[in-house]
Order: C-alpha cells, then sequence, then structure tokens
C-alpha cells in the first residue's frame, strides 16, 4: 500500500502506464508563468483599489433636504438584531432617495456593535442597552449620541402547540427562564392559567449566544418584575442554565420554531414573520397583556425620556401596557471626522426618525412618539460635521 | 534513474528550475510553521490570562473573561467519538463490498456515489441537518429515551429532554460526513491484499465471510485503524456542519442528547462578535488547541499505519 | 494469462474461478453468518447512500422554486419583515425574490484566485518531490507535512489568515483567497506527486539520452504525460475550496451588493448559506436552500468531470 494518507476519493488504485505520447503539450513552465502572471494582476487590481473620490457638493450644517443629492459615501454599521429589519427597510427606502449612498448593517448584536463602533470599525452602531460607563473609556472617537429610532415588545414566544393562549406572571416567567420551572405542567403556571390543560413536556429554554440588547432588556424586566424570583442578574449575556443558545433574534426564532417545547425571547417583528406563538405577560396593573405595537407605544408613551433621548420602557405602570417593551437607538459619535459620510449619516438618522417612521408599524415596530422624534431631529444639530 | 547533472549549456537552467521547485516544495514546511506560530503568539495574551486552566476549566462565559475550554473539548471528543461509533460499521461494509461485492459494471458507479457524498460541502450538511434533521430526530430521541429510561447507563447515556440540536445530531451528520474518507482509504487498503491469501483461504472451503475474516481483516488490520483515525481527525476538526446543529450550550454532560458545544463550533459561532481583547485572543487559542488535538490525532494515525504496512512487507 | 495481467492491478477481480472448487455442503450455521454479512455488506452500502439522496432530494426540493437566472445575478435582497403587499403599499423598492449574485461572484473569484495561487505551487512542489527531491529527507520531512497540513482544520486556516493578514490589511477576498490556497496547497501537492510518479521513468530515461536536462525533461516529457491527472486532482481541489465555509468565514467580510474586485469585503456561496440557516426568515431560508443548490451543482460539476478525465486517463494507459 502506498504512503499516501490523502485520500483521492474515486481513483482506481492505478496500474502502470504504457503511454508512449511524445513530448507535446504545453510545458507545466508555460502554464505556471500565465498562473503567475494572472496572480500578480489579480492582486495589482485588488491593491489599487478604487477608493470612492469625494466631490464637495454638500452642504455643511444642516440637514440636507431629502432631494438634494448627497456626495457617495458609504455608511457601515452594526449591532442590535433587536432593529435590523427596520434598518433593512430603512436602507432600502434611504438609498433609494439618496442612491450614492451605500448603506451596510450587520446585525451581531449590541454587544458586538458598540464594540465595533469603540474600534472606529463602523460609522454607526445600533443597540437596545446603554453604553455603561465602565465602557466609555472604550469609545475611541469620544463623546457619542443616542439616537431613538423605534420601540417593540420582546416577545415571549413558545412552542407548545397544546397550549393556545398562554399567560404567565413575572414570577413564573423568572421560575422558567432560571431553570427552576422544568415542566410545562408545573403548579406555578397551572396558577397563571387556570382551566387550561398543560402538557407534561419538558420545557427548552432558548437564549441570546451573542451579546445581546435584548438580553439586556429581558434581563433587566425580570431583575424589576420578580426580583425575589430572578437571580441571574441582567446584561448583555448573562450565565444561563442549561438551555439552547441561538444567534441574534432571528436565531432564537429558529431554534423555537423548530423545538417542540421551547420558549425563548424574541423581537416582535421577528417573531410575527416566523409565526411564532406568544405568550401574555402580566403587566404591573395585573392584567395579561399579550405583545402589540399599541401595547409598546403606551409603555413608552408612560415611561419618562432622559435628556439624552435614552429612556426604560420596562415593566412600565398603567392599564394596556406590554411590560417587555425595548426601544432601539443609534449610536454616532458627536465628532465626525469625514464630511461626506457625516453628512450621509445625518440625512439617514433625519429620514429614519421623519419620513421613515411611516416604515415601522408594517415592520412591526412602534414608531416614535412625535415629541421624542422631533427631540431627534433637533439633536441632529449636535454632530459635529468637517466642512470638506 | 541517473540524473544527467553536468556543466555546459542549459545548466543554469536546470539549477534554475530546480531551486524553484524546492522553494515550492518549502513553502508547506514555512506556511504550516507561520500558521502554528502567529496562532500561538495571536493566543498568547488569553493563554498568560488564564494560565492552564484553560484547558482545565469547564467554564466558558467571555462575558465574564472565563476562558475554559474543557467543556468545548469535550464536546469535541464526544461527537467525534459518536461519529466514529457509526461511521465505521457502514464503511468498512461500503469498502468490503465496492472491493470485494459489487458487481464490476455497478462498482464504478457506486464509488462515484461515495465520492459525492464526500463532495457535498459541509455547510450544505448542516443546513440540512439544522432545518430538516434536527426537527425530525427530536421526538425519536424522547421515544428512546422512554424505551431505555430504567437501565442504568443506557439510560443516562439517552436521557431525558433531548432536543434536535445535541451531540447526537451532531455526531450523526459528522458520521455522514467521515464515511467517505474512511471507506476510500479503508478500499485501498482491501485491495491490497495478496490475492493468494484470499485465494487459498477459499479453496480450503471458506465462504466469502469467512474469507474477509481470515484473509482479509488480519492483513488490513493496521491500515484500517490508520482509516479510522483520519476520520476522527476529521469529524474533530469539522466547523460549520457541527456550529449549526450542536446547540452552543458549552457543557459537560453524559446525556448525548443534550446540547453541547465544539471547539470548532465555537470559534465559527462567537467570531464575530468580538472584535478585540482578551475574548478574540482566547477564540484564537481554541483554535490552537484544536491544532494541536489533530494534529495528534493525525501523526498517531500515520505511526500506526506505517507500523503496519512495515509488518506487512516481513520487517517486524 | 498473459504478460497484460501482470501490469493491472491484483485487485478487485473476480474471485470465483473458472472451475468452482468450493466445498458444496457448507454447515447451516456457516451459511446463515455467511448470508447474514453479505447481507450486512448491502445494507451499509444502502444506509450509506440515503443520506445522500435524502440530502440532494431536500435540497432540489426546496431550493429548486427560488432558482432562476436572476438569483445568480441579482444582489442580495434587503430581508425586512415586510409581506410584498406592505412593500407595495409604501412604494419600496425591496425585492422579495431570493438573490445571491454577490455570492456567485464572490465564490467564483476567490476560488479561482485561491487556485492561481495554490496549484502552479502545489505543481511545483510536487516536481520538486518526485523528480528531484525523491527519498532524500528534506522531501521526506516535506512529504510528512503535507499530509499533516491536509489535517490542520480549515477554521484555523482562517484565523491564520485573520491573524496575519486581516488584523493589518482588513477583510478582504484575497485573504479569504489566501486561506483557501492553504487549503488547497497539500492537497495539490500530493496528488500531483501520485499523478508525477505513475509517469514510466522510460520516458524519463529516453529523454535523458537524447541530452536534455532534467528541467527539460520534466516540463516537455513527465509533466504533459501527467497532466490529465494532475489536471484531475487540481479540480478535486477547486471543488473542496469552493464549497469550504470556515476559511473565508472571518476573512472576507459581508455584503450586499457584488464587488467583483478582491479587495474590499465580499461573500461566497456558502457564507450565505451558513448566516442564513441560523434565520428562521422564510426569505433567508430560501436565499440558503437555493444557495445550497447552486453550489452542489458547480461542486457537483467538477467532481464528476474530475472523474471524468481521471478515466479517460486510466483508459488511455491501458
Amino acid at each position: 500500500m502506498n504512503e499516501n494518507l490523502t485520500p483521492t476519493p474515486g481513483r482506481d488504485v492505478p496500474g502502470r502506464s504504457h503511454s508512449l505520447r511524445g513530448a507535446s503539450g504545453r510545458p507545466a513552465r508555460r502554464i505556471g508563468a500565465a498562473a503567475l502572471g494572472l496572480t500578480l494582476a489579480l492582486t495589482g487590481v485588488a491593491c489599487s483599489s478604487s477608493k470612492k473620490s469625494s466631490t464637495d457638493t454638500g452642504s455643511s450644517g444642516s440637514t440636507t433636504p431629502a432631494n438634494q443629492q448627497l456626495a457617495s459615501a458609504t455608511l457601515n454599521g452594526d449591532g442590535s438584531s433587536f432593529q435590523l429589519a427596520f434598518q433593512q427597510a430603512g436602507i432600502a427606502g434611504f438609498t433609494a432617495l439618496q442612491p450614492k449612498v451605500t448603506i451596510n448593517y450587520q446585525g451581531n448584536g449590541s454587544g458586538a456593535g458598540k464594540k465595533d463602533l469603540g474600534n472606529q470599525i463602523v460609522q454607526f452602531a445600533g443597540t437596545d442597552s446603554l453604553v455603561k460607563p465602565a465602557e466609555e473609556s472604550a469609545m475611541k472617537g469620544g463623546a457619542f449620541l443616542y439616537f431613538p429610532l423605534v420601540s417593540a415588545p420582546i416577545t415571549v414566544s413558545y412552542n407548545e402547540s397544546s397550549i393556545k393562549g398562554l399567560k404567565l406572571s413575572p414570577d413564573t416567567l423568572a421560575g422558567i427562564f432560571s431553570g427552576k420551572i422544568k415542566t410545562w405542567n408545573a403548579s406555578q403556571i397551572a396558577a397563571d392559567n387556570p382551566g387550561t390543560t398543560l402538557p407534561s413536556d419538558a420545557i427548552v429554554i432558548v437564549h441570546r449566544a451573542d451579546a445581546s440588547g435584548t438580553t439586556s432588556n429581558f434581563t433587566k424586566y425580570l431583575t424589576a418584575a420578580a426580583p425575589t424570583a430572578w437571580t441571574l442578574g441582567h446584561g448583555d449575556t448573562i450565565t444561563w442554565p442549561d438551555s439552547q443558545a441561538g444567534q441574534g433574534n432571528g436565531g432564537v426564532a429558529q431554534k423555537i420554531s423548530s423545538t417542540p417545547g421551547a420558549i425563548g425571547y424574541v423581537d416582535f417583528s421577528d417573531a410575527t414573520k416566523s409565526k411564532l406563538t406568544f405568550a401574555s405577560i402580566k403587566n404591573k396593573a395585573g392584567e395579561f397583556e399579550a405583545p402589540s405595537l399599541d401595547g409598546a407605544a403606551k409603555a413608552v408613551a408612560g415611561t419618562t425620556i432622559e435628556p439624552n433621548l435614552t429612556y426604560n420602557a420596562l415593566n412600565v405602570a398603567g392599564t394596556g401596557v406590554y411590560p417587555i417593551t425595548s426601544g432601539t437607538w443609534m449610536l454616532v459619535y458627536v465628532k465626525q471626522t469625514n464630511h461626506n459620510i457625516g453628512e450621509a449619516l445625518k440625512a439617514y438618522i433625519d429620514y429614519l426618525v421623519t419620513t421613515g417612521q411611516k416604515l415601522a408599524t408594517p415592520s412591526n415596530y412602534a414608531p416614535l412618539p412625535t415629541s421624542l422624534a422631533q427631540s431627534a431631529v433637533t439633536q441632529l444639530d449636535k454632530l459635529q460635521i468637517p466642512s470638506s | 534513474m541517473p540524473e544527467v547533472r553536468a556543466s555546459g549549456r542549459g545548466a543554469l537552467g536546470d539549477g534554475a528550475f530546480r531551486w524553484l521547485t524546492l522553494l515550492a516544495a518549502a513553502s508547506v514546511l514555512a506556511i504550516l510553521a507561520f500558521i502554528a506560530f502567529s496562532t500561538t503568539k495571536q493566543a498568547w495574551p488569553a493563554f498568560m490570562h488564564q494560565g492552564w486552566s484553560f484547558i482545565t476549566s469547564k467554564v466558558w462565559a467571555p462575558q465574564n473573561n472565563q476562558f475554559g475550554s474543557l467543556a468545548l473539548i469535550y464536546g469535541t471528543f464526544v461527537t467525534a467519538a459518536i461519529a466514529v461509533v457509526i461511521a465505521v460499521p457502514v464503511s468498512l461494509g461500503v469498502a468490503l463490498f465496492l472491493s470485494e461485492q459489487a458487481p464490476r459494471r455497478l462498482r464504478g458507479f457506486m464509488v462515484s456515489a461515495v465520492d459525492l457524498l464526500a463532495a457535498v460541502p459541509s455547510v450544505v450538511y448542516g443546513l440540512w441537518g439544522v432545518l430538516v434533521l434536527g426537527p425530525k430526530l427530536q421526538p425519536i430521541y424522547r421515544d428512546i429515551h422512554s424505551v431505555v429510561a430504567g437501565v442504568p447507563v443506557l439510560g443516562r447515556i439517552f436521557g431525558p429532554n433531548g432536543t434536535g440540536q445535541s451531540f447526537m445530531t451532531a455526531g450523526i451528520i459528522l458520521a455522514i460526513m467521515v464515511t467517505p474518507i474512511i471507506t476510500s482509504v479503508s478500499r485501498e487498503v482491501f485491495v491490497t491484499v495478496p490475492r493468494a491469501d484470499k485465494d487459498a483461504a477459499l479453496a480450503l472451503g471458506a465462504t466469502k465471510w469467512e474469507m474477509f475474516r481470515a484473509a482479509i481483516f488480519p492483513y488490513s488490520l493496521g491500515g484500517v485503524t490508520g482509516a479510522v483515525m483520519l476520520g476522527l481527525g476529521r469529524a474533530m476538526g469539522e466547523t460549520i456542519a457541527v456550529a449549526l446543529v450542536i446547540g452552543s450550550q458549552p457543557q459537560i454532560s453524559a446525556n448525548l442528547f443534550k446540547a453541547g458545544d465544539t471547539l470548532a463550533a465555537v470559534i465559527a459561532n462567537e467570531f464575530g462578535g468580538e472584535s478585540t481583547g482578551v475574548a478574540q485572543n482566547a477564540l484564537i487559542g481554541l483554535g490552537v488547541v484544536l491544532f494541536v488535538l489533530t494534529i495528534v490525532v493525525n501523526l498517531t494515525a500515520r505511526y500506526i499505519v506505517g507500523r503496519a504496512e512495515r509488518r506487512m512487507q516481513g520487517a517486524l | 494469462m498473459s504478460a497484460l495481467d501482470e501490469l493491472t492491478p491484483p485487485a478487485e477481480q473476480d474471485l470465483a474461478p473458472a472451475v468452482d472448487v468450493r466445498v458444496r455442503t457448507v454447515s447451516r450455521g456457516r451459511k446463515v453468518r455467511n448470508d447474514l454479512a453479505i447481507g450486512g455488506l448491502y445494507v451499509a452500502m444502502i444506509v450509506a447512500v440515503i443520506p445522500l439522496v435524502a440530502v440532494i432530494w431536500t435540497v432540489v426540493a426546496k431550493g429548486l422554486s427560488g432558482f432562476s437566472l436572476g438569483f445568480l445575478t441579482n444582489d442580495l435582497p434587503h430581508i425586512t419583515n415586510l409581506t410584498d403587499a406592505q412593500i407595495k403599499a409604501l412604494g419600496l423598492h425591496i425585492s422579495t425574490k431570493p438573490a445571491a449574485g454577490p455570492a456567485v461572484v464572490g465564490t467564483l473569484l476567490i476560488t479561482a484566485a485561491a487556485s492561481a495561487m495554490a496549484i502552479p505551487l502545489g505543481v511545483l512542489g510536487a516536481v520538486y518531490l518526485n523528480e528531484y527531491g525523491k527519498q532524500k529527507p528534506f522531501a521526506r520531512v516535506v512529504r510528512f507535512m503535507s499530509d499533516v497540513m491536509v489535517g490542520v482544520p480549515s477554521v484555523v486556516l482562517g484565523l491564520f489568515i485573520y491573524s496575519v493578514w486581516v488584523l493589518r490589511f482588513g477583510q478582504s477576498g484575497l485573504a479569504g483567497a489566501f486561506a483557501l490556497a492553504c487549503l488547497m496547497l497539500p492537497i495539490v501537492i500530493r496528488t500531483a506527486e501520485e499523478m508525477l510518479r505513475l509517469v514510466p521513468d522510460e520516458l524519463r530515461t529516453s529523454s535523458a539520452a537524447l541530452g536534455s536536462r532534467t528541467w527539460r525533461t520534466t516540463c516537455s516529457v513527465v509533466l504533459p504525460a501527467a497532466l490529465p491527472g494532475i489536471v484531475s486532482g487540481a479540480m478535486l481541489a477547486v471543488a473542496r475550496a469552493a464549497g469550504e465555509t470556515a476559511p473565508v468565514l472571518f476573512t472576507v467580510g459581508v455584503i450586499t451588493a457584488t464587488n467583483a474586485s478582491l479587495s474590499g469585503p465580499n461573500t461566497t456561496l456558502s457564507l450565505q448559506i451558513f448566516s442564513n440557516a441560523k434565520s428562521a426568515n422564510p426569505l433567508a431560508n430560501q436565499i440558503a436552500w437555493t444557495a445550497a443548490l447552486t453550489l452542489i451543482c458547480l461542486v457537483f460539476v467538477l467532481t464528476l468531470l474530475s472523474r471524468l478525465i481521471s478515466a479517460r486517463f486510466a483508459s488511455k494507459r491501458s
């Protein structure tokens, strides 16, 4: 047996050759030279990358009206998957008006977005959780601004076909997600759902694998609403009990829909698109509220907006309020370093909080209250964009 | 063949060409050394931060700056072991079938079929596994558990609350992926069994199966072991298919129906989110650990096969 | 038995000799065991083929509906959660048809670049191993290390290129091509060396006797003789590279519009399958299935072509 441990599948064990073909055919040298030349040519193309030439046509300072064409610019963003669907719709709408601007947004999670912005790899970050004071030093571009975009419910979605209209109180929710309640027919769940027959299947918890603002808000809610039952703390990531993890809101939605007995937290937009079943959560007023845009809007209306335009819409008091409502923001640096990019960024944010708000409801997000939207537009003036 | 190396016209060209090819061959060594060096260098801060607990601690919690990879090493070995346990009987059967039993005319067609199994990209297996196979397997896992629940060891291995994305599903997908490798190398081994041995067994009245046991198996044991270890090495290094179906829960559990995680899957799933810092170095460190493990397995495979070869040639 | 029989491999020939001298009266137990074992072989073959059939069937069934010429050329659609009706009502120009044009371009470009680097280097290395180095210590070390390198997990190659290139120059198609070239190189070296070894020495000695130097012999005589086999092996390596995901995962980045150059982020079919497999959005999943169909077609065509070439090579020889 030859020493060849590199299996070449399908090659029959060969015999000896008797070919006496003459020395015709291209020498390997020429092939090698051609390939070398090709590689050099390709590398040459790669190295002389066409940088988009910036011609100064945009005005500095005021917001670019929608009918004034911006110079070409590429905006890269990363972060929250909670707002991903809204960003995609916004990008489509905005770039239709401003074809020279390219916007790429990846939904790698709020944690990744904040880190990328901190290292100035991207021009904006999407996040549902605030930058902690300890993390502020990692933002290398200096001071930054929060621009609110939309808000939406964080649904508690589950995959248990025999249960329709599951109701959960915060304590039960905390027990489920901390692993203390292990089966669907546990007494606490039965207490929240009198008269419903519950199966004895095991509960499979699905959480976020990546550093997530949705996780941060969900766990913050549990800490606020069920302080004794929930002991795992809150943050972009926490240490979960035995469970499954998905990447992004989309990943969690997928795991829930493919795992019978699963329960997890997913943003309203993705959950609706994946046709998941939602649980109704008991709000502070004692009512069991199903997730809805109306319930989210009421939550935002009932909470205080901070001067930096952030707010906490979790566990808000009032009737008709959906208790697990999350806002989501765009983070940008105050000091912009490039004129075209700064102008494009400003115009894009302006679009999202004004004309683009009409994209919110169809995408299953609650639009901003008018006053908040106006504050956001006013905050745009704080951006320092170089004049050329 | 005598090398025609003499002075005179063309000697310079010959020397230059020789050096060119030598450099090309040396590039393999250079690249391999470079891989080992640069990945270790990149991972060094994480190793320093964590010390030996990098491979002895089972807590993998990047958000708390804890980088223990024991659970991941466990997952890597368990899924590879499941894959080998399932794949070896099937592969050996296929290899025997192709080398001894298949009708001549169909042989080429069937060899092609096994090759196509190897040609399917791993991401396609992963896609199929996560969207089609996994959901179908979950009820089967639960049924299996309800059957063996009371049995001492089996009840724990085929434990409760199985999910479609688990060690077992990953092992099954890996089994499908390593079957062609084990089959192909085993087939090459079976084919070199001396015809005399086989004919002698048959002449003495052995049935086909007895001929396999008498003539083929003893002869090919070393080579087949090498093939199996190659498959093991491949299964340990497989990244994408496993990342999609393993469940992303780093934990050590005897329950094969539970979710887990492997070294390669964690790298694939978590790399995008970590842009800098010790966390990223730790992920590269996982790559170094995986690199070392697969090299050890592959070297052992080569050693075993080498010994078997020498024994077959009568040297040992 | 003519002299030609010595030259055919002593393998896979019919075992039943002209006169059947097997004992007729085999005991029941032995016969049953034999039948079970032989039956087991058939079962193994079927079990091995079932997943292949299942995967191909599913990919075709789910992927075909999204397939069109537009799939191969249009930009990746924005995945919003809007329904078609809503998109129309809002006057947006968002496509809801699956498309992966940038990924097709990326796969072809990056794989071609990787092949352009790995194949010449690999063939030259194989020439050294077989024509010059042979059994010398250095050549043996290179052969050994090539086998070791084949076993390196592809994700480690991606991490390697990330550490040495991406951290300094950013993500790009070129970085992905480097990683894939590292993957292909040992495969090409080993298969090319096999093919060179098959070229009979008579060709070399006759060429030397006519006064040509080793390099001339190699380039004009040996390589052309081994070319079909080398091409066949190279195509297998290309097929493998086209389907790989891990090496390009952190080296190539993400885009939505086609990038036809090797600089700047790009995407490949395999990456699109991977990221869309993790989503629950129906459009994303459809893109994944159809991209899988496209990728499988590409890889299968290359694999079968490779076998065709090597089969013609084999038939030419005998």
